[in-house]
This record gives C-alpha cells, structure tokens and sequence, in this order.
C-alpha cells in the first residue's frame, strides 16, 4: 500500500503534507530533485510501514526535511514531511483544474445558503434532484445539506434568480464539504 | 497499595466532553493529548494542551478512524486512551486494537461492549439478570411468517426493529396482522441498507412512556453500585433535552428493586467501568408502573453529570482509577443521592426554526452565577469560538441542584436567564418554556410530547 503525501503550495515552495498521524521515516535527501509519484519515505501506522508517495503536479528540489536526523518521527495529520523549491525544480504540465468553472463563466449562479454536507440526490441509487440541462423554477430542490447530522432541503429561489432557469452545470459533487456562498449551479435564464 | 495511575492519556473525542475529561485527568495530575480533527485544531478549549491532528475536518477520517486513535495514542506516549461518548466509544475493535498496542482503553472489556452492543443478546442476558424486558421474539426472526405468528402472540401494535440498527433507522411499526409482512420486509430493506444486516426481531410497541435510565459502575473485582437513576422523558426526535434525578414518578418500590436488579445485572454479565442501562417506563394502565430493559450504553453519557450531582461522585476520575486497576473505593451504603438535580442540554440550534442546528461564530458568551455551587456549568465553549458545521451542536449544559424539584426547577430558570450566548441562537428560550409550564411540573408528558411546546 502507498499514501499520497498532499501538496500545499506557499510563495516559491511546496510542502508536502502527511496524510494521517505516524512515524515517520525519509527516503529523499536535500537538494534532490522531487517529482510528483515518486517515493518520499514512508509512514508507520501500528506497526505497519507504507511508502509516502508525492503529490500535487509539481517538482522542486528538496530544502527541507522533518526528521532528517531521527527516524520514526511521530507526525500528525498535515505535517509538513517534504518541502520543494519549486524555483529550482521543473514544472510538470498541470491539467487546469480551472477548466470547467471557466466554461460556465458568466451565467447565473446559485449559491450554498449555509455550509454543510452535499447531497444531490434523495438516497443512494436514487435519481438526482436536478440535472444538467433541466428547467427549474422557484421552490424547486436543488439538494440536501447535512449540517451537525440533521438534513436540509435547500430549494431554489432567491434574490437575483429569475423565476425559471435552466441547469447548465452542477458544481459540487455528492458528498462534499460546502460553505455558505459557494456555488452549487450554473444557470441561463430561459426566455 | 493500588496500582501507579496513569501518566498521559490520549482524549479520543472532542468538545464539552474532552474538556471534561481533561477536567478529571488535571485534577490526578495525568497529561490528557487532545487528539482532534483539522477544524477543532485551533479550538480554545485546546489551547495550552498537547495536541495531535488526526485527519481532516470530516469525522470518518478523523474521530472515526481505528488506526489512527490508536496510532495517535502511541506515539503521543499516552499509556490509556478515553473514547468519551459518541463517535468511537462504543466500538469494540477500537478496545481491542488498544489492548494489541499496549493502551489501556477506559472503558468496558470488549467481550461486555459486544454482548451489550447485540440487542437481541443484551435483552437475553438482561432477562436472565432478572430484569424485565420488552415482550417480543427471542432473538432474529427467520420470515415474514415467523414476525407474523411472534406478532399475534405478544399482541398489536408491534415494533419490527433492526437487530444492528440506531438512530431510528430499520425500523417499522405494524398496528393490525395486515401489515406486519410490509413492516417485516420494509424494515429488513432498510436495515440492509443502513447497516449491513437484515435480522430483524420484533417487540410489542410501548406508545408514550417514559425514559428512565440507571447509572451503574463496576470495577474489575466483581464490586458494583448504581448511582440512581435518571428521568431523560423530555426529548425531540430520540435527542434528549432535560434530564433529571430522581425520576419524579417512579414509584419507590419500583425503585428500590429496579435499582438493585441493574447492579446484579451489571455483575452478572462481567462489566467494568461506568454504564446506562436504559429503560421504559410503562405507564400504569393496567396497574403498576413496571420499567422494562431497552438497551444499555457501555459508555460515560452526556447526562453522567446529574448523578455526579446528587453523589458528589466524580464518575470520569473513577473510570480511570478503575481502569488503572484500583477497586471501588466504596459501596452502595457509602453513595448519599440527595436533592433533585436538572440538566437542560443547551444546543446551538433555533427553536424558533424548527430547532435547524446554526453553526457560526459565537462572539459574546458568559456563564451564569453559580448560585453559591447549586449551578453547574460544563462547556467547551468560549468567546470566540466557531461552532463548525461537522459535529454534533452542543454548546453546554447546566446542571441545578435544590433540595427538592421546585426549587431546582427555580435556581435553572435563573441560570437560563442570565446564560449569555450571542452569534448564534440556542435551546435557552425552547427550556425555559417547558420549564416553565404547567405539563413539566405536573407530570403531563411522555416520550412522543414536550411538555410546554407540543
């Protein structure tokens, strides 16, 4: 089994980050050149040791080691394991995660009213509440937030909508974390 | 000489509850590690203590994840580890994966969690202890046919509930022969679903009555006691709201033998540590009142501080000595239950919009008197802090101690009143109309109404 250590990126460098609590043990040494998938040590869980493999969509050259000096050191969840100078390292060709919110530009929106949980359909195997395409007007579900373990019906409407629109994109998906003001639809007004 | 106390302990668990058990391990001098999830990390009940980050915000890959509790709870050094309630702490595996890495888990062995977990062998076993029990099937039922001849045995309307279900779920009710076949199938549908397991058994519907719960303790030397029992009846959708000691309809025979069942019961079937076992009250239709056995909670409850009130026990510091090894340090005859003692559980939640949980930022908050120690207060909450959308939404309980119902009654309303709490809305006003009413102070309630707000 391998882990993914998670990229967070900050000014010219990039730490990356233990995705659980462990012992943790390095395998990379400074000023190796780091690129996204390879091996970066590994984590020990309960006795158990997985390998750490990089994450994100770019390389760097390591400046910074946690635990360079002792194996097995305890990390939490979040710990900065590895960080990369990316000014140094080689770009890797990044998909634009961007690409999608782009496209729907421009349009509508309906926004998360709270935060919470989402869900856009009744029940597991059950039909969405709306899809891509549909014409909704006002009072209609758009989804289920689950907040402090209770469920909310979030329904359509609200000021700045016009009565009826049409769904030209879903921007959450099932399952995720919300907060308020993020946007769950793009929309066009239907003539 | 008893066993050396631990040295730190690992508080597998978040808010009011961390902060009490915190309370506890302070005052025996133990180093309590907050294990907590990214969005508790900057809480300001964890402040100034040793901390270790789990995992993300979201419960399953934080306080709901085996391996990492544990894993936490080793390399922090922490030679035990406490579950608080909720979330892992009626978790067998999480017991025995501590047993496997040498953390003493404060709480019962796994062998009771998992018998008591089992509601078809918890209600055999508390039937054999000698206390009374719900009529229904003996255990799992084989087909529609079978709940249909268990269901004209025991007599309608009849309850088909899921043998691993919770919260409400996989469960369905059948009022007339007709419909127990659609029950039988709808609940076995839903308990696959929810829980992974379609048995399903069957017991007579007890509508209305009322929910009183013993509080019992045992150490690992066959000793046990109860700490008296507490009335939860008040409660919104299986949530309890207002909890009190002593019940104040039970009769006192029913009491005193009910009572004293529940402490063998808890011998007999080898536990240890604090335990609920809870129960419905049937109101006397046909004659005596009788309390018959539901479930039990292998586990430290929200409302413990009640019991604590009326003892003047601390029940989380003998969780721990108990689970370092110490006996009892008393008997029945040495636990005083005096007084009448009230807990109201104040929620961040609008009861004015169908009590929707409001989670937000809480910019000004300030504590009742204390009414020279009658009041209680325990709470995680301080100005400033973020109620995160991913938890439960308690913000505190108040605890008030009189000398009798009246005059606890009296003291709560004066603490709700002065209980200041601005950025999001609470309970406060929904307690202070059932208390102040007429149906909570006469008795006129039951599970199904609150009294003051139905």
């Amino acid at each position: 089994m391998t882990r993914t250590a998670s990229a967070r990126e900050h000014d010219a460098t990039l730490a990356l980050c233990a995705d659980g609590v462990g012992l943790w043990t390095p395998w990379v040494a400074a000023g190796q050149v780091v690129a996204p998938g390879q091996a970066i040590g590994e984590l020990e869980v309960l006795g158990v040791s997985e390998r750490v493999i990089a994450g994100g969509t770019r390389a760097g050259r390591v400046v910074a080691i946690a635990g360079a000096r002792h194996h097995r050191l305890p990390v939490d969840f979040g710990a900065a394991l590895v960080t990369l100078d990316l000014a140094l390292g080689v770009a890797i060709d990044a998909a634009g995660p961007d690409a999608t919110a782009a496209a729907t530009g421009g349009g509508l929106r309906f926004v998360a009213p709270s935060s919470g949980r989402f869900y856009g359909r009744p029940g597991p195997g059950k039909p969405a509440f709306v899809t891509v395409g549909e014409v909704i007007a006002v009072g209609h579900t758009v989804c289920l937030l689950e907040v402090m373990k209770t469920f909310h019906r979030v329904t359509y409407g609200g000021a700045g909508l016009p009565e009826r629109a049409k769904v030209t994109a879903i921007a959450i998906a099932d399952d995720a974390d919300v907060n308020p003001g993020d946007v769950i639809l793009h929309l066009e007004a239907v003539p | 000489m008893s066993p050396p106390l631990f040295h730190r302990i690992l508080i597998a668990n978040r808010g009011e509850v961390a902060v009490r058990i915190a309370r506890a391990c302070d005052a025996l001098g133990i180093t309590p590690v907050f294990a907590v999830s990214e969005a508790d990390r900057d809480a300001p009940y964890t402040r100034d203590r040793e901390v270790v980050v789990l995992g993300p915000a979201r419960a399953a890959q934080s306080y709901l994840d085996v391996r990492r509790v544990v894993q936490a709870a080793v390399q922090a050094r922490c030679s035990a580890l406490h579950p608080g309630w909720g979330f892992l702490s009626e978790n067998p595996l999480l017991a025995t994966l501590c047993a496997q890495h040498g953390v003493t888990f404060i709480g019962p062995p796994p062998h009771a969690m998992a018998l008591m977990g089992g509601k078809s062998p918890a209600k055999r076993a508390m039937r054999d202890a000698g206390l009374a029990v719900i009529p229904g099937s003996d255990g799992p039922l084989a087909s529609a046919a079978a709940a249909r001849a268990c269901a004209d045995a025991v007599g309608y309307p009849v309850l088909l509930k899921a043998e691993s279900g919770g919260g409400g779920r996989g469960m369905r009710i059948a009022r007339a022969p007709g419909e127990v076949e659609a029950a039988f199938t709808d609940a076995q549908g839903e308990a696959r679903g929810a829980f992974g397991d379609e048995r399903v058994f069957l017991e007579r519907l007890i509508e209305g009555g009322r929910h009183v719960e013993i509080q019992v303790f045992a150490d690992r030397y066959g000793a046990a006691i109860h700490v008296g029992e507490r009335d939860c009846t008040v409660q919104r959708n299986h949530q309890k709201l207002i909890e009190e000691s002593p019940s104040p309809v039970l009769p006192d025979d029913v009491r005193a033998r009910t009572l004293a069942t529940a402490v063998a019961a808890t011998k007999a079937i080898g536990y240890v540590g604090a335990g609920t076992i809870e129960m419905l009250l049937e109101s006397g239709l046909e004659g005596r009142p009788v309390l018959r056995f539901m479930e039990m909670n292998t586990r430290l409850q929200v409302e413990h501080s009640v019991s604590e009130q009326r003892s003047g026990l601390d029940l989380v510091i003998l969780q721990i000595k108990t689970a370092a090894g110490h006996p009892l340090p008393l008997t029945q005859a040495d636990v005083p239950l005096d007084g009448h003692v009230i807990e109201c559980r104040i929620n961040a939640e609008d009861p004015d919009a169908g009590f929707r949980p409001a989670p937000g930022r809480i910019t000004d908050w300030r504590l009742p008197d204390l009414q020279g120690g009658a009041i209680r207060v325990d709470t995680h909450v301080a100005p400033g802090y973020v109620v995160p959308p991913h938890y439960d939404s308690l913000l505190c309980k108040v605890i008030a101690k009189g000398a009798d119902r009246a005059e606890a009654i009296a003291r709560m309303l004066q603490a709700l009143g002065e209980l200041t709490c601005v950025g999001v809305p609470t309970t406060v006003s929904a307690h202070q109309r059932i208390l102040a009413s007429a149906a909570f102070r006469e008795h006129r309630y039951d599970t199904r109404t609150i009294p003051g707000l139905s």
